[in-house]
């Protein structure tokens, strides 16, 4: 994951009203525009150009009729519906899992008023690993010939290796959470810190001299405060996990497969013809993050309009 | 005046001939840049060759790294940079958009390292430089009337691809756990229905997966040349759905029940080596010797074919249409068939690839060096592999059984 997001939301929250009036939309423009660019650029025109080649004929020589064909065959395939919601299970279970071990761990590193330098040291050192590399280590440490089965087995909490539990390639996908899980953590933490350490504890204060419970101080005072940013790196962590590759290809069973694993295999098939729905997967991995993100913005924009806070 | 006149016919008489001759070299090759082999070292000396394959045997990247870009640096003044990949059909679908999108030059991969499946599909999209293997020195080395030499996966080489080296599919299995391995494709059935859990093979379409998948469909079909010719619709759908079902009825008997497989046949070794399996599947005949050497399988890993044979090929290298340094390439493809380079690839410290020249038509002192190579503790004998191969089927074949592996065997429809 890129700790970019989280520098940018650091700056915006750290930006009190003052200056933000101060900075003209033209200057605002003027900085934000090479990022922008960037971004519709590459990453538009990538999406773009994916968007026609999976709508295009092949082979290209008499592309110049557009099919959803390609479409058609993913939609209609009977291990879609299969892989979407093994997909689904595992980003919505991974990210609610990371989140909740997220703000329990933020609340206690608050209470025990760690330096925040230090956390952030700590805890930029999970961020920079790679996803292929904490996959290995995952298999390294929980196959059933992994490092932890070596401990059970020398001291006898199991009789074989066999009886280990399965956790890698699994049909749970439990070596994906955890991978997922063990990476995402620091990222969330360091999102809900930030807010945290500007606001949480004055007005957690105040909720104490008008008597409010620890559960009341947490739903009424830290859950509200957190939750913008909460909602944020949630939303990434989501849209990661559903569309990355390489954990779910390297710790999850041979089928069903995870949709990215089936957008690169069909990719990579030797049969050309297999391509543009490869990237007609990638397309319908694209959508469905879309879609999540609209829904939980409409969702959380129509609890605030309701009075819920959250 | 009549000096220039006379300027002018030896000038016109000059074109004519110079037109001539082109016309000739021409219709003898079919590339109009041919160019003569010093002039191919001419252009090749001080190119940068990036060198694309598949990454993941660790002796091969050695022996390229370590070897072959020192020597080609020293004796040729070409640089090459190996340029590991997973899966070298991630580089034919690359190239395939370069065609698509007219990059005709200037592209990145130089030389790539590929597979039969891989070379069809490269040469029915027009996507390889050439012919050029006949034009190789060292190519006469080469005896390309071998079955495995003259077809690549029963597709015509026809000099789109140069041999790089011969390999023979193998049984890997530990006999300090298994002191009598079985010796048929049918007594290994039989070992796995008897011993539930114990053995693997990699999900096809990897590599060594698929090999195994068609040890089965012989099995099965009773009959491996028979695939050699004519493709028979009939019999082939025959076979293949007994393949399916042998394969389908085996599953529960597999490790992990069959639920999973291992992605490769790297995780399979690993799996050998920690006792989770005891057989393992190389498609190289030395890579047990060569582990057991690494210290990555215990002194006890030995090696053995069915009695009916096992699987064997040639495997080659290419050139990509668009490359930047095609005689860089051609520099190299012709280093990798020289007996110097062969000795070392056979070399077991080294790789212990077999060669791909013939060692026959080498001088007596060559053929002393080969034959007097160590051979590593696992690895059986030149006559024990060669009296006992079994050729590739055509890679058609081969990728309806892949798909049908998926289908019929993983999704069980």
């Amino acid at each position: 994951m890129n700790p970019e997001p989280l520098n940018v939301y650091t700056i915006s929250t750290d930006t009190d009203a003052r200056t933000r009036e101060s900075t003209s939309l033209s200057t605002t423009g003027v900085l934000v525009a090479p990022a922008l660019l960037v971004v519709v650029v590459l990453f538009g025109g990538g999406l773009v150009l994916g968007v026609i080649q999976s709508l295009a004929h092949f082979p290209a020589a008499d592309s110049d009729r557009l099919t959803f064909e390609h479409f058609a065959n993913v939609l209609s395939d009977p291990d879609f519906l299969q892989s979407l919601t093994l997909t689904l299970y595992v980003s919505t279970t991974s990210t609610a899992i990371a989140a909740v071990l997220s703000i329990m761990l933020a609340l206690v590193l608050i209470a025990l008023s760690v330096r925040y330098r230090f956390v952030h040291f700590i805890f930029q050192i999970p961020l920079t690993v790679p996803h292929l590399v904490v996959a290995v280590a995952v298999l390294f440490m929980l196959s059933p010939t992994g490092i932890f089965s070596r401990f059970a087995l020398k001291f006898g909490l199991i009789d074989s290796s066999a009886s280990f539990p399965l956790l890698i390639n699994d049909r749970w996908g439990i070596g994906i959470i955890l991978a997922y899980v063990w990476k995402e953590i620091p990222f969330i933490t360091l999102m809900i810190l930030a807010v945290l350490r500007n606001t949480g504890v004055e007005l957690l204060e105040v909720g104490r001299t008008l008597k409010a419970g620890p559960w009341q101080r947490f739903r009424y005072i830290t859950l509200p405060t957190i939750s913008p940013s909460l909602g944020a790196a949630c939303l990434i962590v989501f849209a990661y996990t559903f569309g990355a590759f390489e954990i779910p290809f390297l710790l999850g069973q041979t089928y069903p497969m995870m949709l990215p694993v089936w957008a690169y295999k069909n990719y990579s098939d030797v049969d050309l013809l297999a391509r543009p729905e490869g990237i007609a997967t990638g397309i319908i991995i694209a959508g469905v993050i879309i879609v999540a993100i609209v829904l939980a913005q409409t969702l959380i924009q129509a609890a605030r309009r309701r009075g819920v806070v959250l | 005046m009549r000096g220039k006149k006379r300027i002018f016919r030896i000038d016109y008489f000059l074109k004519l001939v110079s037109g001539f001759i082109a016309a000739a070299v021409l219709s003898l090759t079919p590339q109009a840049n041919a160019l003569t082999w010093s002039q191919v070292l001419e252009h090749a000396r001080g190119q940068t060759v990036d060198w694309f394959m598949w990454g993941g045997f660790p002796s091969t990247n050695a022996y390229v790294n370590g070897y072959v870009a020192p020597r080609v640096k020293e004796l040729y003044g070409v640089n090459l940079r190996q340029v590991p990949v997973k899966d070298i059909s991630e580089i034919v679908s690359k190239l395939l958009v370069e065609q698509q999108a007219g990059k005709n030059e200037g592209g990145e991969v130089d030389l790539m390292w590929i597979n039969g499946e891989n070379f069809r599909t490269c040469k029915k999209n027009n996507l390889l430089h050439g012919p050029f293997a006949d034009r190789l020195p060292n190519q006469k080395l080469v005896d390309w009337t071998r079955p495995s030499v003259h077809n690549d996966f029963g597709e015509p080489v026809q000099g789109l691809e140069s041999p790089w080296g011969s390999a023979q599919v193998v049984m890997i299995y530990d006999s300090g756990r298994i002191p009598h391995p079985p010796q048929t494709m049918g007594d290994l059935l039989d070992w796995i229905r008897k011993h539930p859990g114990r053995f693997a093979y990699p999900a096809p379409p990897d590599f060594t997966g698929s090999v195994f998948v068609r040890h089965i469909f012989y099995h099965v079909s009773g009959d491996a040349a028979f695939w050699q010719g004519e493709f028979d619709e009939k019999r082939f759908n025959e076979a293949a759905k007994k393949t399916y079902m042998l394969l389908k009825e085996m599953a529960p008997s597999l490790w992990r029940q069959g639920m999973t497989y291992p992605e490769n046949p790297v995780r399979l070794a690993h799996l050998l080596a920690d006792g989770e399996v005891d057989f393992a599947i190389s498609y190289h005949p030395a890579e047990a010797s060569k582990m057991i050497h690494d210290g990555l399988y215990p002194e006890t890993v030995r090696t053995f074919v069915f009695k009916e044979g096992t699987i064997s090929n040639t495997h080659f290298v290419a050139i990509p249409f668009n490359a930047a340094a095609k005689e860089g390439a051609m520099v190299v493809a012709d280093f990798l068939i020289s007996p110097e380079a062969q000795l070392k690839k056979a070399d077991p410290e080294v790789w212990g690839d077999f060669p791909a020249i013939d060692i026959e038509r080498l001088d007596p002192t060559w053929q002393e060096k080969f034959n007097s190579l160590p051979r590593g503790i696992a690895t059986l004998s030149n006559r024990e592999l060669q009296t006992h191969q079994l050729p590739e089927p055509p890679s058609e074949i081969l990728i309806r059984l892949e798909k049908g592996w998926q289908k019929h065997v993983l999704k069980g429809r």
